[in-house]
């Protein structure tokens, strides 16, 4: 731990350049090393690492995640600790003790009290703390579930309710707030329980498949084999089968599991972790990873299986710990710290993206290289897709939509090529328009507030100088998300049509365990003032700000079109075919286009000389009349008098007569200008303007006719200088025609 | 004798560089109808034309004359090109109304000549290649008679203005007062909503983007309507008149018998006629060269008709196919239509490819696709690949809002709506304007020749602002006739059964300008 404060500033990009991969791992590490620790203990509800000595216990909050951060202590009595769970209010301590005592610890006064089973018939599995509003804490035994609720006043249990089964081992997630319950021979029969804030669900039984490898042996399925994964919002259940070398897949459901088809594996040992709803399958011993996203419905991977990669590790080792061993995924590289080792056999995953290094007492944190994922495939469609969905970099993911697609059309890629990007873009925007998740980050990103710095940590995104305006929450908004998340219940053992909702809903909870203020108001708000923004290690964090990648219409206009428009070289018209299908896609998705986009339309149908077309456009509505259209086309009009005069029409069927009776003038029509603006009650216009351009046609009647107009219809210019005067010039012009 | 019933109408070509000299005078002919009519007649009707050409040219060095009105006969001068003129002579009727107008008859010959140089590239070029000008002729001569002949047999719901059946039993029927609701030399334009207008779009760049980097037009049909063009607006006028006579989906039909209740009468007739002009009286028979391909197999330059009816057809791929062109005689393959844009001077392959009341013209530079007929297939394919889905979707889109035949028809009013900038036009169903009197249709004939001369002095005055005009007459049979004219725009109106003020009738007109047209003939 001493080296910590003096580990020299992290050399970015230096780890970042060699090898592949999609996935990685940033140096530094939280260190954990605490002297006299009897081990490390990771409690999911509250995100804490938990290393207990003799008679304290250090707790470092692991979410969000942050290397630098300080562990808090606790002082705890001195015993044998199998497991222990802070409760979600993080008020209390539970130390599981032995097989059948568990004892509770108040933080606040320090009282003390354990819960005890009959040794004699059952024992103590584990336990978890609940947010459900029936009960606070779970017991998993041996004979079935025991739910109580604590009572600190009485320092006991209550036993709410029993769940009696045959429990050889079981497997819980708090994301998922899952309990899956394994029973029989084979321990392939399982009963699952989904205790959340709302409800207490119990699933239907269901059983795993297990392929057989002789006739008489029969496997049995371990702890270590089951992983429960949620993703999108969806709870998904992963089991190992080692004779098959297969990890089956299944959807649980409220009522029913279904099985969803298996992925191949390579490696005897196997871990699972799931990074922004990605799916990152471990195959621990052939030291690669391989990365699935389980929204589509294929089970094709993203990429090929890569080794992990250390990011951002100093090359010139300051501390003395080097033991000289290679690591083998940083190929060759002079990294030679033990540290440095991806999949040690030390390594323990913690649900649900962070691994731990239980012999050198680190923590490392997974992340996903979205840029080297999008550049590793040429499905360009299902690329953006992918990037689309990701919540945890969104910024990242945003700015990597944005260049993707700006480089198609750079390329001159297949207009169907770009029609499909764009529409994959526009789809997902209109999608998080309905739900809600997008406008949550309209608002700061109106006011465009770039606070936060762009650390480098990662490499580059494409034009971050230009680009990278970040989005900073207000934490009032943080907050409230993270108490309706409280509020309501958590994800979604629904039905598959109600599985939008709760992917909504998880989205709120993924942004509120993101954000830096927790949903508990009690624990660290003191020890997160160590939580500091130019902490250089975590990429993610400053598209941690942005909850969507979803890229609005004018966004589009303003780094795709707008850009490319200034870059391209050549015919316009391939531009134009692009912006076509934009319209197309927004056009059935309803989402309505700023002028911006059509003025630039215009400028490249004019700058093509394709005025007949500009035409065609401007009569079919394609381009939505609006004073900025109608602007452009009088500009572009210079060139060609049959686009102005599109202009004009649209002006007036705008209904903006001021501006129409103008241009009128302007043009020589003014007494159809008069006409007009008798008609519409025109009056902002000064008569001189009128005067003048009557003079200027030289026609006596015509100025005759005019001045005649105002004294007529304008009280007063009788009086004024300017009705003198042209009837002055009036005189003139007709006694020079007399003469 | 057919000849000498069509001596009431006399139409020639003839190049004013040619035959300059005593005895060479037949040099200069390049084209006569009827061709059986007398050297002699034809060059004393030539030889008028020519004197009023070099007469009127004194006062007017660039606009010579653009028609002579005699006793008998008007002439309706054109100059499609330098110093070669197109001249029409008409016999007027005994009535005191005329029944042509100018401006109709002079934009026959406008569009005849458009239309011949699309197919073959302009009279001068042709005539440089080849001094002797016999080949000219024969192409002129062909062209011309299957122009004529192109008798896009009226339908019963026609709104368009280009379908003349110009002869008639043996005479040659030209537009007359009864055609005042048309315009030639415009197009008619299919109203579509956004959505359907973007899917179109969409779809003309996926086509045009079939041929690689190349850049292509396109133009699409609705029926006889055009949907979306991104050629030149010349270059469109020219295709869509050459698509509504020979391609749409109801030219295809017309050839077909189903056709013969409408005309039950004039059929034999109407064959009789036609071996009448296809084969010239022997006497100008060498000198037009015979247009007949069967006779004129021993012929080593191979005569291209594009106009020929009846000879275009559906192949299975969806794309027309036609042998006017040519085939490659090892293969078997049709050659693929070529025409020359007037814009760019470019010649390009014409692939169409129909899916029911949908017509794409697909137009490629012939310069682009270096291995000629197996690269247009094999842009053909890609169109196919690319676009077939797009295609059906928009023939869809487009099925489910057309309003049918009477779509664009008012109750209560029978117009003509002009829009000049873009040479569209719209009118009232061709059905629905012969319900009106002959006194109407005389009235707003000469109300129509009335504005053409005012917008021709306009231009003669060369201002720059375009007129407001507006002109209401009140015909013998109490029928409004009425006219405005607002910037480039044109607006024909009769009203029939109407009230008898003139308010009423401007009231209407009001109505009209407002809910169809965006009040762009609004005043006041």
């Amino acid at each position: 731990m001493s080296g910590k404060a003096s580990t020299s500033k992290p050399n970015i990009g230096l780890g970042g350049s060699d090898g592949l991969s999609h996935a990685y791992i940033q140096y530094p590490p939280l260190r954990c090393n605490v002297p006299g620790s009897s081990g490390l203990f990771y409690d999911d509800g509250n995100r804490l690492l938990l290393s207990p000595t003799a008679d304290q216990v250090f707790s470092w909050k692991v979410g969000p995640f942050d290397p630098l951060i300080d562990p808090e202590t606790d002082s705890i009595s001195e015993g044998p600790i199998i497991a222990i769970r802070y409760s979600l209010d993080t008020k209390v301590i539970a130390i599981q003790r032995s097989n059948h005592e568990i004892q509770f610890w108040d933080r606040e006064t320090g009282g003390t009290f354990s819960h005890t089973c009959r040794p004699e018939s059952e024992s103590i599995l584990g336990f978890f703390w609940t947010d459900s509003q029936q009960c606070d804490i779970v017991l998993v035994k041996t004979s079935g579930l025991d739910l109580f609720a604590y009572n600190p006043e009485s320092k006991s249990l209550q036993l709410v309710q029993t769940k009696k089964l045959n429990v050889s081992w079981f497997v819980y997630t708090h994301e998922s707030r899952l309990v899956l319950l394994a029973s029989g021979m084979q321990c392939k029969t399982f009963h699952g329980f989904q205790i959340s804030s709302a409800d207490i669900v119990r699933l239907p039984r269901f059983e795993m498949a297990m392929a057989k490898s002789e006739a008489n042996s029969k496997p049995v399925l371990a702890a270590d084999d089951v992983f429960i994964v949620t993703v999108y919002g969806r709870i998904y259940c992963l089991q190992v089968d080692r004779v098959a070398m297969l990890l089956h897949s299944y959807r649980l459901y409220r009522d029913a599991v279904i099985q969803q088809g298996s992925l191949p594996l390579y490696s005897n040992r196997i871990a699972v972790s799931v990074v922004d709803n990605v799916l990152l399958i471990h195959q621990v011993d052939a030291k690669v990873v391989i990365l699935y996203d389980l929204f589509v419905d294929s089970r094709a991977p993203i990429s090929a299986p890569l080794p992990l990669l250390l990011r951002g590790f100093p090359r010139s080792s300051t501390s003395s710990q080097s033991s000289g061993r290679e690591s083998e995924s940083s190929g060759g590289n002079l990294l030679s710290n033990h540290e440095a080792v991806t999949y040690a056999n030390t390594w323990t995953f913690l649900v649900p993206d962070l691994v731990c290094d239980v012999a050198n007492k680190l923590l490392w944190k997974f992340n996903l290289d979205s840029e080297a994922i999008s550049s590793s495939s040429s499905e360009v469609p299902s690329v953006l897709e992918f990037l689309q969905r990701r919540k945890l970099e969104a910024n990242k993911a945003k700015q990597l939509c944005l260049g993707i697609t700006r480089t198609l059309i750079l390329e001159h890629r297949p207009v169907p090529v770009v029609a499909k990007a764009v529409n994959v873009l526009v789809t997902s925007y209109s999608h998080s328009i309905k739900t809600g998740s997008y406008l949550k980050g309209l608002k700061p990103d109106k006011t465009s507030t770039s606070v936060v710095q762009n650390t480098g940590a990662d490499v580059s995104v494409i034009g971050t100088d230009v680009f990278g305006k970040s989005i900073l929450h207000e934490s009032t908004k943080r907050v409230d998300s993270g108490s309706f998340n409280k509020a309501s219940t958590v994800s979604s053992l629904d039905s598959e049509d109600e599985s939008q909702t709760a992917n909504s809903k998880h989205n709120l909870k993924e942004s509120q365990v993101e954000g830096k203020v927790s949903n508990d108001i009690s624990l660290g708000t003191g020890a997160h003032g160590a939580y500091v923004m130019q902490s250089s290690l975590q990429s993610g964090q400053e598209e941690s700000q942005l909850t969507s990648a979803a890229i609005s219409p004018d966004e589009i206009y303003s780094f795709v079109f707008s850009p490319v428009d200034e870059e391209m070289v050549g015919d316009p018209s391939y531009l134009v075919a692009c912006i076509i299908e934009f319209l197309h896609s927004a056009n059935s998705e309803k989402i309505r286009v700023l002028p911006n986009v059509y003025v630039l339309i215009i400028q490249l149908l004019a700058r093509n000389e394709r005025y007949a077309e500009l035409g065609l456009f401007v009569l079919n509505k394609i381009l939505e009349p609006s004073k900025e259209v109608a602007l452009q086309l009088l500009e572009s009009g210079r060139q060609n008098a049959q686009t102005r005069k599109l202009g004009l029409d649209m002006l007036r069927q705008l209904g903006l007569h001021h501006d129409y009776v103008l241009l009128l003038v302007q043009d020589g029509y003014y007494l159809e200008a008069l006409r007009y603006a008798r008609k519409y009650k025109v009056d902002t216009i000064r008569p001189s303007l009128f005067l003048e351009a009557a003079f200027v046609s030289n026609d006596s009647q015509h100025l005759a006719a005019v001045l005649r107009f105002f004294t007529d219809f304008l009280p007063g210019f009788k009086n004024t200088s300017e009705h003198n005067r042209y009837c002055r010039i009036l005189n003139e012009m007709n006694s020079s025609m007399t003469v | 004798m057919g000849v000498s019933s069509n001596e009431s109408i006399e139409l020639c070509i003839f190049d004013l560089r040619r035959g300059q000299h005593e005895g060479q005078e037949l040099d200069k002919i390049l084209f006569f109808f009827p061709a059986g009519l007398p050297f002699s007649k034809q060059l004393s009707v030539i030889g008028l034309s020519e004197g009023l050409i070099t007469f009127t040219r004194i006062f007017s060095p660039e606009a010579a004359c653009e028609v002579i009105e005699a006793e008998r006969h008007s002439h309706v001068f054109h100059e499609p090109e330098p110093d070669i003129w197109m001249v029409m002579v008409v016999e007027k009727s005994n009535d005191s109304e005329p029944i042509w107008r100018d401006d109709a008859l002079r934009k026959v010959l406008k569009e005849i000549h458009s239309l011949f140089v699309m197919f073959h590239g302009s009279i001068r070029a042709m005539l440089e290649k080849e001094p002797g000008g016999e080949l000219t002729r024969r192409h002129l001569y062909s062209f011309i008679m299957d122009y004529l002949r192109a008798c896009k047999k009226p339908s019963p719901w026609d709104n368009c203005c280009c379908c003349y059946d110009f002869f008639v039993g043996k005479k040659l029927t030209l537009p007359s007062f009864r055609d005042c609701l048309k315009e030639r030399g415009t197009v008619q334009m299919l109203t579509i909503g956004r959505e359907a207008a973007i899917e179109v779009q969409s779809l003309v760049r996926v086509l045009e983007s079939s041929a690689g980097n190349t850049p292509c037009y396109s133009l699409i049909l609705f029926q006889d309507l055009l949907v979306s063009t991104t050629l030149s607006p010349d270059d469109t006028i020219n295709l869509f008149a050459y698509a509504v006579l020979r391609l749409t989906p109801h030219a295809l039909s017309s050839g077909a018998s189903s056709w013969s209740y409408l005309r039950k009468g004039s059929t034999a007739s109407n064959v009789a006629a036609e071996s009448n002009i296809t084969h010239p009286s022997s006497m100008s028979e060498g000198f037009y060269g015979s247009s007949d391909i069967s006779s004129g197999e021993d012929n080593h330059y191979h005569v291209v008709r594009p106009l020929q009816s009846d000879k275009w057809s559906k192949g299975k791929d969806g794309y027309l196919v036609t042998d006017l062109w040519g085939a490659e005689v090892a293969t078997w393959v049709f050659a693929t239509p070529t025409v020359w844009l007037q814009q760019t001077g470019e010649k390009m392959y014409l692939c169409v490819f129909q899916h029911r009341s949908l017509t794409l013209m697909l137009l490629i530079p012939v310069s682009s696709i270096p291995n000629g007929e197996q690269g247009v297939v094999a842009v053909k394919q890609q169109v196919l690949e690319n676009a077939s889905h797009k295609i059906l979707k928009v023939e869809e889109k487009l099925s489910k809002g057309w309003g049918g035949e009477n779509a664009y028809h008012v109750s209560g009013y029978r117009y003509l709506l002009i829009d000049g900038d873009r040479n569209v036009s719209r009118a009232s169903p061709a059905t629905k304007v012969t319900t009106l009197t002959k006194e109407s249709l005389l009235a707003m004939n000469k109300l129509r020749q009335e504005v053409e001369l005012e917008k021709s002095r306009a231009k003669l005055e060369s201002l720059n602002c375009e007129k407001d005009l507006e002109m209401c007459i009140r015909a013998k049979n109490n029928a409004w006739v009425i006219s405005r004219v607002t910037r480039g725009n044109e607006l024909y109106m009769v009203l029939e059964k109407a009230n008898e003020t003139l308010l009423y009738a401007s009231d209407a007109v009001e109505k009209f300008s407002d809910r169809y047209c965006d009040g762009t003939f609004s005043v006041d």
